[in-house]
C-alpha cells in the first residue's frame, strides 16, 4: 500500500469539530472531542480555525525522542503510532512535537497519536469542506503541505491581532 | 446511561446551593431536551410568580443526541417564565455550548434564585463555581466571553452571556453564545439578569456513552454525507439564507414594514444580501458536528466580524424599509453585541415607523429621531437607546404595547402581537396554515413547522407538494397557501414532528425538514445511541404529552382559546398588491380550522383547554388534576 498523509488546509476549516468527534468515536467507541487524534484550535471572533493533526515529519522528532522506541513509522499506511505496551508515559514525544499535534487523554493519561484510521481516515469523511484531505505521499502533496504549513502562521497572527491582520 | 450524561445540575444563586438530580427518572415520559425541561419548568416555577421574581427557574436543555458526532448535535432548548408573554418561554441556540455542558456531565442545567452582586456560573466538569462578575458586567457580549475565557485561564472554554440590554432588564434581551448564536426569543436574557447572572461558562472533557458505537458511526457518517449531497445544502452552505430571503418576498410570504403590505417592488429589484456575501463573507460556519453551516460569517471593514442567519436578513431589511446592507450589518452586529432579541427589535422599529408614516406620532415623541421609513439613524438610534433603556427606549424595552399606550390608543389599535410577542414576519393573510399555527402554536412560532414549509414550497411544484401534503397530512389542500382544508391536521402533524428534534436536542432544521422531512432517521439514530427500542409512535406520542404539559402550563398562566389568534389587521386589512392581492383571513372559517385543531388535539372547543381524558390517556394524570372549570 502507498504511504499516506493527512493534507489540512485551515483556511478552508469553518470550526465545526466533525473531525475531532468522529475521530473519537471511532477510537475510543465514545463522543468525546476531547480523545480527538485531531485538535481545531478555534479564534471564533476571527472567524479563524486550525486544525492541529500528525504531520508524519521526515525525521519525526516524536520517534527520537522516544527513550523506549515506543514510536514507529507504520510502513504500510505512513502513520507515525504509538506502541502502548512500550510507552511508558514519560510524554517526550508530546513535549517534542514541534506542531503539538501528540495529544494525551485527559482522563486516563495515554498518549493519542492519529494512526490514518489504517489507511481510511474518518475524519476525511465527515470534513464538510475538504479542508482535510488523504493524499499518497508524492511531490505535489508535499508542496501542499508547505504551503498549508505557510499559512498557518499568517492565520494565527490574523486572528491574535484582531481584524486588519 | 446512553446518550444522556445522566445528571441535572440545580444552582441556587440565593443560597449557593449546588445540587444534582438524576435524568432518567424522567427520560421514559419526557425524552429530553425541551420535553424534559417542560416537565421541570412545570414542577419548579410557582404559579403567580412574577418572570423577574428570583424563583422563576431559567433551565437550559440538551437531549440525548446533544454533543454526540452527529450533525445537528449542538442545540440547546432554554426556558423559563417569559417576561414577554407571562407564558412558558421557548427558546433555542446552537453553536458549540450545549455539547461542552455535556462534556461537564450534564444534560439540563436549572438556576434560581439571585446572586447579591453580579455573577456568572464557571462549570468545569464536575466543578461549579458561583463567580464575581465584577470585571464583566456592562461589557458587551463579544467582550465578556473573551473576558471570561481569559479570567479562567482557557480559550476553550464555552460561554453564553447577557449583554449589557440582558442587565438593564430589557423584556426582550436575549442570550448569546459566539459572535451569533443566540436564544432569541421571549427574553431569556432578561430573566438571566434579572438573577444578577451574567454568564455560564462550560467546559468539560468527559464522555458521552453510547449503546452501539460502531452502528452510530456507520449510520452518522450516512447522515453526514446524505446531507452534503442535498441540493438545499448547495445553497445553504454556499449563501445561507441570503438568496432564499430574496425568494420569500418575491413569493409575498414576508412582509415589508409593520405587516404593512407585501410586495415593495424595490425590495424585489434590490434585495442585495447575496451581493452583500459575495463582497464581504469569509465563510459560512454552523453548529457542533454540522456540515450545514448555514450561518455567514462576514468580516466587513468598519463594522466588524460576526456571523448571522435568519432573522436579520429580513429583520434589519424590509421589516423596517431597509436596502442598505451596511446599515444591515451594523445593525445585526448591534442587536448581537449589546443582547438583544432581533425579530423582537426591528418589530419595535417597524412600528414606529408605521406609527411616524401615519403620522400618530412626530420625532418630539422618539427623542428627536424622525421615524422615517428605511431611515439609517432611525433603526441604528433605537437599538442603542433600547439597550441603554434611554428616553423612548425606556419605554420599548418594556414591550410594544407599553409603548402605543404612551401614544394613544390609536397607536395601541396598530400594535400587532400574539401571546406578548411579535408575530413572526410572515404574510398571514395568504398563508392560512401558517397564520394557524402561529396562532394556536405554543409562543406561536409557524416555521420551521413541516405544514407551513410546505405553503412556502408549493410554489416550487405544486402537483409534487400537493402529493406530499396527502401522504403526510391526509389532504392535498394542506399545501395550498391560501386554502383553510386540511390546515388543522397538518399543524397538529407538524407540531409532533418538531418537537422530536427538539427532545432530542438536535436541529430542527435538520432533521424532519429540509433534509429527510420525516422523523425515520431520528428515531433510528436515538435507537443506536440510548440503547431504547421506541418506535417512530411513542417518540411522536412523547411529542404529544409535551405539547400537552406545554399548554397545561400557559392553561395554568391563564390562557384560553381566545389567545390564539392573530393581529386583527390580518382579518380587517386586505393585501393591496403583490400576488396574493386581495387575500384576507376569513375571521369565521379561521375559527373553524381552529375547531378541528382543538378538536384532533382532544382539546376542550371552547375553552382551549385539554380534556381529562386526553391528559390521563398521555399519562399526565397529575396535570389532569389542574385542569380549570373554564
Amino acid at each position: 500500500m502507498a504511504l499516506k498523509t493527512l493534507i489540512i488546509d485551515a483556511s478552508k476549516c469553518t470550526g465545526c469539530r466533525s473531525c475531532e468527534s468522529y475521530c473519537a468515536l471511532k477510537h475510543e467507541d465514545v463522543c468525546s472531542p476531547s480523545k480527538g487524534r485531531v485538535h481545531v484550535i478555534k479564534w471564533e471572533q476571527e472567524g479563524i480555525y486550525v486544525p492541529i493533526n500528525c504531520m508524519r515529519c521526515e525525521e519525526p522528532a516524536c520517534e527520537m525522542a522516544c527513550p523506549k522506541q515506543a514510536t514507529f513509522r507504520n510502513f504500510e499506511t505512513g502513520a507515525m503510532e504509538v506502541d502502548a505496551t512500550r510507552c511508558i508515559g514519560c510524554y517526550s514525544c508530546v513535549f517534542a512535537c514541534p506542531f503539538g499535534a501528540t495529544f494525551v487523554d485527559s482522563q486516563d493519561g495515554r498518549v493519542l497519536k492519529c494512526d490514518l484510521c489504517g489507511g481510511d481516515p474518518t475524519c476525511v469523511k465527515v470534513c464538510p469542506t475538504q479542508a482535510i484531505t488523504c493524499e499518497e505521499i508524492s511531490h505535489e502533496a508535499y508542496m501542499k503541505l508547505v504551503q498549508n504549513a505557510e499559512c498557518i502562521p499568517q492565520l494565527v497572527k490574523q486572528a491574535v491581532g484582531g481584524s486588519e491582520g | 446511561m446512553y446518550g444522556w450524561a445522566g445528571k441535572i445540575l440545580k444552582i441556587d444563586l440565593t443560597t449557593g446551593d449546588i445540587t444534582t438530580e438524576p435524568t432518567e427518572a424522567y427520560a421514559d415520559q419526557y425524552l429530553g431536551g425541551r420535553g424534559l425541561g417542560v416537565r421541570l419548568i412545570y414542577d419548579n416555577y410557582k404559579p403567580g410568580t412574577d418572570a423577574f421574581d428570583p424563583s422563576n427557574p431559567l433551565i437550559f436543555n440538551t437531549g440525548p443526541l446533544s454533543g454526540t458526532a452527529l450533525p445537528g448535535s449542538g442545540r440547546v432548548d432554554v426556558t423559563a417564565l417569559s417576561p414577554m408573554s407571562n407564558l412558558r418561554a421557548k427558546s433555542n441556540f446552537g453553536a458549540y455550548w450545549g455539547p461542552e455542558l455535556k462534556f461537564c456531565g450534564y444534560d439540563h442545567l436549572m438556576i434560581t434564585g439571585k446572586a447579591e452582586k453580579p455573577c456568572y456560573i464557571s462549570i468545569k466538569n464536575g466543578r461549579v463555581e458561583i463567580r464575581d462578575a465584577g470585571n464583566v458586567w456592562g461589557q458587551d457580549t463579544f467582550t465578556t466571553q473573551k473576558l471570561i475565557q481569559e479570567e479562567l485561564g482557557d480559550p476553550e472554554t464555552k460561554v453564553v452571556c447577557i449583554g449589557p440590554a440582558g442587565e438593564k432588564l430589557v423584556r426582550f434581551a436575549c442570550l448569546l453564545t459566539e459572535t451569533g448564536d443566540a436564544a432569541g426569543r421571549s427574553g431569556m436574557g432578561a430573566v438571566m439578569g434579572s438573577k444578577n447572572l451574567k454568564a455560564v461558562a462550560v467546559r468539560g472533557n468527559g464522555v458521552i456513552q453510547l449503546a452501539k458505537p460502531k452502528e452510530f458511526l456507520d449510520l452518522s457518517i450516512q447522515i453526514n454525507n446524505e446531507i452534503r449531497k442535498h441540493p438545499t445544502y448547495e445553497e445553504l452552505s454556499q449563501w445561507g439564507v441570503s438568496r432564499g430571503v430574496k425568494m420569500m418576498y418575491e413569493m409575498g410570504f414576508f412582509p415589508v414594514g409593520y405587516f404593512e403590505d407585501v410586495c415593495w417592488d424595490e425590495i424585489i429589484e434590490k434585495y442585495a444580501a447575496a451581493e452583500y456575501v459575495e463582497k464581504h463573507q469569509m465563510k459560512n460556519v454552523g453548529c457542533y458536528c454540522c456540515p450545514n453551516r448555514c450561518m455567514n460569517f462576514f468580516n466587513v471593514p468598519e463594522l466588524g466580524k460576526g456571523v448571522t442567519s435568519c432573522e436579520p436578513f429580513s429583520g434589519f431589511t424590509g421589516a423596517v424599509w431597509n436596502l442598505d446592507m451596511d446599515t444591515f450589518w451594523e445593525a445585526t452586529l448591534k442587536v448581537n453585541k449589546m443582547g438583544m432579541d432581533c425579530t423582537e427589535t426591528s418589530a419595535c422599529i417597524g412600528l414606529l415607523m408605521e406609527l411616524h408614516h401615519d403620522k400618530l406620532i412626530t420625532a418630539n415623541d422618539t427623542d428627536g429621531i424622525a421615524m422615517e421609513r428605511g431611515s439609517k439613524e432611525a433603526i441604528l438610534g433605537i437599538i442603542d437607546k433600547i439597550a441603554a433603556r434611554e428616553g423612548i427606549g425606556d419605554l420599548l424595552a418594556d414591550g410594544p404595547m407599553k409603548t402605543a399606550e404612551k401614544f394613544g390608543p390609536e397607536a395601541v389599535e396598530k400594535v400587532d402581537i400574539c401571546k406578548g410577542l411579535a408575530p413572526h414576519a410572515y404574510e398571514f393573510r395568504s398563508f392560512k396554515g401558517s397564520g394557524l399555527m402561529q396562532a394556536v402554536g405554543h409562543r406561536g412560532d409557524p416555521l420551521p413547522l413541516r405544514g407551513s414549509l410546505l405553503e412556502v414550497d408549493w410554489h416550487f411544484a405544486n402537483d409534487w407538494f400537493q402529493q406530499v401534503a396527502k401522504e403526510q397530512f391526509g389532504d392535498e389542500q394542506a399545501a395550498i397557501p391560501t386554502s383553510y382544508v386540511g390546515k388543522a391536521r397538518s399543524a397538529v402533524l407538524s407540531e409532533h414532528m418538531e418537537r422530536v428534534a427538539d427532545n432530542m436536542g438536535i436541529c430542527k432544521w435538520l432533521y424532519g425538514l429540509f433534509i429527510y422531512n420525516d422523523v425515520n432517521m431520528a428515531c433510528d439514530i436515538f435507537n443506536l445511541a440510548t440503547g431504547k427500542d421506541w418506535s417512530i409512535e411513542e417518540i411522536l406520542k412523547t411529542s404529544e404529552r409535551v405539547r400537552n404539559l406545554e399548554r397545561m402550563f400557559d392553561v395554568r398562566q391563564g390562557l384560553r382559546r381566545v389567545d390564539d389568534s392573530l393581529p386583527k389587521k390580518f382579518f380587517e386589512q386586505p393585501l393591496e398588491n403583490g400576488p396574493y392581492k386581495g387575500e384576507v383571513l376569513d375571521k369565521e372559517k379561521f375559527e373553524k380550522m381552529k375547531d378541528e385543531y382543538y378538536e384532533i388535539r382532544g382539546w376542550n372547543k371552547n375553552t382551549g383547554i385539554p380534556t381529562k381524558d386526553k391528559l390521563v390517556e398521555l399519562g399526565l394524570d397529575d396535570v389532569a388534576q389542574a385542569i380549570p372549570d373554564a
